[in-house]
């Protein structure tokens, strides 16, 4: 039996989501129909980082006309058990955090108290009314204050404010160190983010009959969040039906659990009323998890071909004050520690990873997660490298890279690189971007009319597709790593595939029903594809961490491949030949070489579902519906190089983006449409992050970006055209050969642009080692270079 | 004094006569009480242009407008520029140029195109970008959405020409 | 982020607005665009108990020729004064500002005197009325009078508006067909405000400056003329040294501050630049 429907993975075919989101119709949370009997809640943030509260009075807001309920964390506490992500590493402070403040709050911006009204207008007007004394308390805010003796403690269970620290070293590292013929030793400053979705976060919590709660939010993990209202709140999961209805933009921070999420099930269920929550932008700045700040000091051992004999990194990372669910507050930590090597031949390594408590908002996945910081550091270490020794930045990253002929290969950490193009694509990146040329151009100066030209490049494996031993190997010792497909032939003959993802944007419809029809040898458009709800289709670890084509696509082709092997038993039986003989392609099943001897997937399926008088072989069970799991292997390792050509104006600083080039490698490409869409997508992003965006707290931890008026994001005007070229190296330890591509746009824009900057300025002999480049800060640069 | 007040607007070519509390805003109005929930919400601040509606012809912010104030005023929604077979010509080149990905901010964007493209029938990349500055898009880096209203102006020229 | 509760009043003659405002006082606040206002009222950090639209007072509406000034009425909204073929002729300076003020949709919606009104330390077009000698006209009910713009502003988004006045119309200097002008600004991204900008008018008769007009914005709580900059270029031959003695001057005579989106060296400085930019590119015509 085989399959030979040619191929709906790798065209770019276009979308099915697009029809209904652009008529208008996209049904996101907010957009739901609501029972006229809902209730909207508001949260009462505390303006403080750190506080006792001394006393609530919440009687003015409970006798406006409207207010059905005013509670407070006390009330909560009786109500949903403290959440606390499980994180088994040696040393880890387990934290746990109240969904209200209870004695203390740990950030500005942390919830005290939520009113429960008519509508959500005079849930507003409630919070107005509820009288919080908090007595203010010193607070921490910065990475390096918050481990002195002296600072606040932030959290009673977190010693020292230290959550978690990671030592790593192998034996050679001090021996690479003493023979090197230099040492290129760089601190990096990454800016605290947040990634900003256009939609705000929202739930909507439906009791229905009998003792069942229908739960729509905007989350990027439905089976996660069902487990874990279970468990906090108490209540049979089985009575819990979690639905994502369209999500506008998750990029990891709608992949974590929230308070509001707990006290708006927890309210439905108490007060047997349907009840939604919207998030207002506010709120969102405030409380959506952070990321990003973060603090590298590297050092490279390197001989005088500027080969790296041994790598140190220090990394800092800040946790926040409290260890978000699911990932924790050492997603950071040990990702950076993890990644940074790259695709590099680092063969002596030794890190020191720290995640520190801070009186901030807690921080866990934003596109990305540590890449772009730590690809910021070892990406601008190789350009110091080339600096220091007179080569070219591209010479550099080709003499330490691990050449294809060398994959599979596994690195320092244990992390396999099956199949890869290293050196491929940055080759081809550099004849795109006419490397050569413009480097020979800057041979006269890099001061030009005005402005000062610069190229960057950064060279970066992706992490995606992380399976259960990726996970433990960061201490996520609950976190699944598999995901799960069913694939439906109905008696029509029509195909129903349910897949335990959710979108936000992603394309899944599309690009799901296209591994399905070839895996099963179906037509496209006879495929409909089912996610983002726990009541249809089995368990799985959701979507994030450019997971979906590699987890998701992968259990979809193994349970495909059992549905289609029941077809081909069914209609072998039925025109007298052997499964072995069938061929089952664009919906049609056909004796092999005789091709007038075909069933369509209609007729095979009336058999399956005893709708007409053919029998079934003996032995096979009704219908067609199979179903099959899939956990990928450790990690699975995209590669990319971006080129980003940049202008920094000599007088105003301000950067302009000249040009702007992306290799990528994301193994089997499904859809390269919803490819480049992903890229595109993700190196705005790191424009924004390199350029402009910056969540800034006060020295006491007051919030002066809460609005995006502050936080800036960046725009058509401020982002190029974008050439975007594919190398396909198919995994070979992933089933399907996908690999992820939901993060590298963002991982790679950042360093190419901090280096394209600092290469621009490299004559002036200043120092780039931080971000946002922002024109004030680069003008004061070029004025104190004399520039 | 914060009583309900009389409101009429037309809103996709039809006459709607409301009591709003005056505070309501334009976007809640459009979305919870006309059950017209192409207009998003992103920031209530004026800056991600999720909202955009055209008023009087012109793209405005449903947010920053309370339905009170546009009483009398002509209101054309996202739901009004597609008929039940065909997309609009640019609705189908946001399609055919993958220029949206979650949705969630592109009626304001087809909001801001259909502007931009009854004022100038023919811009240039530079008109475009800045005629997007409206609207801020997290998913898609803009470029498709540059192209796909580039795109548009090309056939809806065609168009008229024909 | 809803707005608290207000009534609402949407008088249909400037009479009637003044007499509202007498009537209401303080609790009054004046409604024309909204695009400041209502962001304000959404995050509840404004809260006026009785709003006062003016989006009904069609005779507000108006762009005209008057005593040898242009004048635009409260209600102009910021898109149609950009557009408007007198203002383009007239003030061509103005006209130059306009594209940098907010978005498309916000300019179709906010007013010309409403920028005014709000007086953010920001925005454009305090210092274009600066640099284009305006005069706020103000009315209550007893009767109006006219405030030059150098009083008008008063801090950051504080005006000598007093409670039951209106802002009525602006009106601006002519500029003469020979002059340039130019505004320049930066910001961190695009979608909003700038971090500092500069707007300058300037004459030259025979080679030599016979009159310059510069103000700056960011660069305080309020947009400020820079005379001491003025000062040196006029009677000048607007050459190298000219502008390098008016970019000083400019530098020395703004004291800014720094926030989260640029410090105050930095803002200094960028006065500097765009002025010298401006010199250089002023154009008569946009
Ligand atoms: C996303 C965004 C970006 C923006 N970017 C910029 C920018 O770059 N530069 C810039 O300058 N502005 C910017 N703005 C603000 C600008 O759009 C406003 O139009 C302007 O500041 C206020 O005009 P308005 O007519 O909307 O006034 P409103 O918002 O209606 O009123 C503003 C204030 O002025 C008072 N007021 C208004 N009119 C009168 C009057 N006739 N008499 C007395 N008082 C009055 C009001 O009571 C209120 O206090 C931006 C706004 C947004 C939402
Ligand atoms: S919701 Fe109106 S501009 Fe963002
Ligand atoms: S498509 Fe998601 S914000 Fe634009």
């Amino acid at each position: 039996m085989s399959s030979d429907t040619q191929g709906a993975v790798g065209q770019s075919v276009l979308r099915r989501e697009d029809d209904y989101l652009l008529r208008g119709q996209g049904r996101f949370v907010d957009d739901l129909p609501t029972p006229l009997n809902t209730l909207h809640l508001a949260f009462v943030l505390s303006p403080y980082a750190h506080a006792r509260i001394t006393s609530i009075d919440t009687s003015a807001a409970l006798a406006l006309d409207g207010v059905v309920d005013v509670l407070t964390g006390a009330d909560l506490a009786a109500m949903v058990k403290p959440i606390a992500a499980q994180i088994e590493l040696p040393g880890y402070s387990f934290n746990t955090r109240d969904v209200l403040a209870v004695d203390e709050v740990r950030f500005a911006g942390e919830a005290v108290a939520v009113v429960v009204a008519e509508s959500q207008y005079l849930a507003e007007d409630g919070i107005e009314l509820v009288e919080v004394d908090y007595e203010p308390l010193p607070a921490v805010t910065d990475i390096h204050e918050a481990t002195d003796p002296a600072a606040p403690q932030v959290n009673p269970t977190v010693p020292g404010n230290v959550y978690f620290e990671g030592r790593f070293a192998t034996e050679g590292v001090a021996a690479g160190f003493d023979t090197a013929a230099h040492v290129i030793s760089e601190d990096f400053n990454s800016n605290r983010v947040t990634a900003v979705p256009i939609e705000p976060r929202g739930c909507l919590a439906v009791p229905e009959q009998p003792a069942n709660l229908v739960f729509y939010s905007s989350t990027q993990i439905h089976h996660l969040l069902r487990t874990a209202l279970a468990e906090f709140l108490d209540v049979a999961e089985s009575n819990l039906r979690v639905v994502v209805p369209d999500v506008g933009g998750g990029f990891g921070i709608k992949a974590a659990l929230y308070p509001e999420e707990f006290v708006c099930a927890a309210l439905a269920l108490r007060l047997r009323r349907p009840v939604k929550w919207i998030q207002d932008r506010y709120g969102a700045l405030l409380t959506d998890v952070h990321a990003r700040d973060n603090h590298y000091r590297v050092e490279a051992a390197i001989d005088d071909d500027g080969i790296v004999l041994a790598l140190r990194a220090e990394i800092r990372t800040n946790g926040g004050a409290y260890s978000a669910l699911p990932f924790g507050c050492t997603l950071e930590t040990t990702g950076g520690a993890r990644m940074i090597v790259g695709p590099y031949r680092i063969t002596e390594y030794e890190y020191t990873a720290t995640a520190v408590a801070t009186h901030t908002a807690p921080v866990l996945a934003y596109r990305g997660v540590a890449q772009p910081v730590c690809f910021m550091a070892i990406e601008g270490i190789m350009d110091r490298i080339a600096r220091r020794l007179g080569l070219d930045p591209a010479e550099v990253r080709l003499r330490n890279m691990v050449p294809t002929a060398e994959l599979p290969w596994t690195n320092i950490v244990g992390v396999r690189y099956d199949t890869g193009s290293f050196v491929e694509s940055l080759e081809m990146a550099m004849e795109m971007a006419n490397y050569d040329e413009f480097r020979a151009s800057q041979a006269q100066g890099r001061l030009v009319d005005g402005k000062y030209r610069g190229i960057g490049i950064c060279s970066f494996t992706e992490v995606s597709g992380t399976g259960a031993p990726g996970w433990r190997a960061r201490g996520l010792t609950r976190l699944p790593g598999f995901d799960s497909g069913t694939v439906k032939v109905e008696p029509t003959g029509k195909v129903t595939a349910f897949v335990s993802h959710a979108h936000s944007g992603q394309g899944h419809f599309t690009t799901f029903a296209q591994v399905v029809a070839d895996a099963l040898g179906a037509r496209l458009e006879d495929v409909t594809v089912v996610e983002g709800d726990t009541a249809a289709g089995p368990y799985g670890t959701n979507t994030f961490a450019s997971r979906s084509a590699v987890t998701g696509g992968g259990a979809l082709i193994r349970a495909s491949e059992k549905a289609r092997l029941k077809l081909a038993r069914i209609a072998a039986f039925m025109l007298e030949s052997t499964p072995e003989d069938i061929v089952v392609s664009d919906g049609r099943m056909h004796v092999a070489g005789v091709p007038s001897r075909a069933l369509s997937f209609q007729e095979v399926a009336e058999t399956a579902y005893a709708m007409n008088t053919s029998d079934l072989p003996e032995g096979e069970s009704f219908g067609i519906e199979e179903t099959d799991f899939y956990d990928p292997p450790l990690v699975t390792m995209a590669n990319a190089t971006h080129i980003a050509q940049v202008a920094v104006d000599a007088a105003d600083g301000t950067v302009d983006i000249e040009g702007y080039v992306v290799v990528h490698d994301c193994g089997r490409v499904i859809n390269p449409m919803i490819v480049d869409g992903q890229v595109m997508g993700g190196v705005a992003q790191g424009i924004g992050e390199a350029l402009m965006e910056e969540f800034v707290y006060d020295p006491d931890g007051g919030v002066r970006t809460a609005t995006l008026m502050d936080y800036l994001l960046p725009s058509s005007v401020d982002v190029p055209n974008y050439q975007i070229a594919h190398i396909e190296s198919p995994s070979i330890d992933t089933v399907g050969g996908f690999k992820g591509v939901g993060e590298g746009g963002l991982i790679g824009a950042v360093a190419a642009l901090v280096n394209a900057v600092a290469d621009a300025l490299s004559d002036l002999d200043v120092n780039v080692n931080t971000k946002p480049l922002r024109p004030a800060l680069l003008s004061r640069l070029i004025r104190e270079a004399g520039g | 004094m914060t009583d309900e007040v009389e409101v009429t607007v037309t809103v996709n070519g039809r006459t709607r006569q409301s009591r709003v509390e005056p505070r309501r805003l334009l976007v809640d109005y459009l979305r919870h009480d006309l059950g017209l929930t192409g207009a998003h919400i992103g920031c209530e601040q004026g800056v991600c242009g999720a909202c955009t509606v055209l008023l009087d012809g012109r793209t405005a912010r449903s947010c920053l407008h309370f339905a009170v104030t546009v009483d009398g005023s002509d209101i054309r929604t996202v739901e009004d520029l597609a008929d039940l077979d065909e997309l609009h010509p640019i609705q189908e080149m946001f399609h055919q140029k993958h220029a949206l990905q979650c949705g969630f901010c592109t009626p304001g964007f087809l909001l801001t195109a259909v502007e931009l493209l009854e004022r100038t029938a023919d811009p240039d990349e530079a008109t475009i970008r800045e005629a997007l500055m409206n609207n801020v898009c997290r998913c898609t880096g803009y470029a498709n959405i540059v192209d796909a209203v580039a795109e548009a102006a090309v056939e809806l020229r065609r168009g008229h020409g024909a | 982020m809803k707005p608290a509760p207000f009534s609402f009043v949407a008088p249909e003659s400037l009479g009637e607005v003044v007499r509202t405002l007498a009537e209401h006082g303080d609790d009054a606040q004046i409604l024309a665009g909204g695009q400041s206002l209502v962001p304000l009222m959404n995050l509840r950090l404004a809260r006026p108990e009785v709003v006062v639209s003016i989006n009904r007072c069609h005779e507000l509406d108006y762009i005209r020729l008057a005593d040898d000034r242009l004048v635009i009425g409260a209600l102009v909204r910021q898109i149609d004064a950009e557009t408007s073929p007198l203002v383009q002729a007239e003030c061509p300076l103005l006209a130059k500002a306009l594209p940098h003020v907010g978005l498309p949709a916000t300019r179709n919606r906010g007013t010309v005197c409403g920028s005014l009104a709000h007086c953010d330390p920001l925005a454009e077009l305090p210092a274009v009325a600066l640099a284009l000698e305006a005069e706020v006209v103000l009315t209550n009910v007893a009767g109006e009078r006219r405030v030059p713009a150098h009083d008008f502003f008063v801090a950051e988004m504080t005006t000598c508006i007093e409670p039951g006045e209106v802002v009525s119309a602006v009106t601006f200097a002519r500029q003469d067909p020979g002059e340039r002008s130019a505004v320049g600004e930066v910001s961190n991204g695009g979608h909003v405000f700038p971090v500092g900008g500069v707007a300058l008018r300037w004459a030259s008769s025979d080679g030599i400056c016979t009159m310059a007009r510069i103000a700056a914005f960011g660069v305080g709580s309020v947009a400020q003329r820079l005379g001491d900059a003025e000062r040196a270029l006029v009677g000048s031959d607007v050459g190298p040294a000219a502008i390098a003695a008016a970019v000083a001057a400019a530098r020395s005579e703004v004291d800014p501050t720094g926030d989260i989106h640029a410090d105050a060296d930095y803002r200094r400085h960028l006065v500097g630049v765009l002025l010298e930019r401006g010199l250089l590119e002023g154009s008569v015509h946009d």
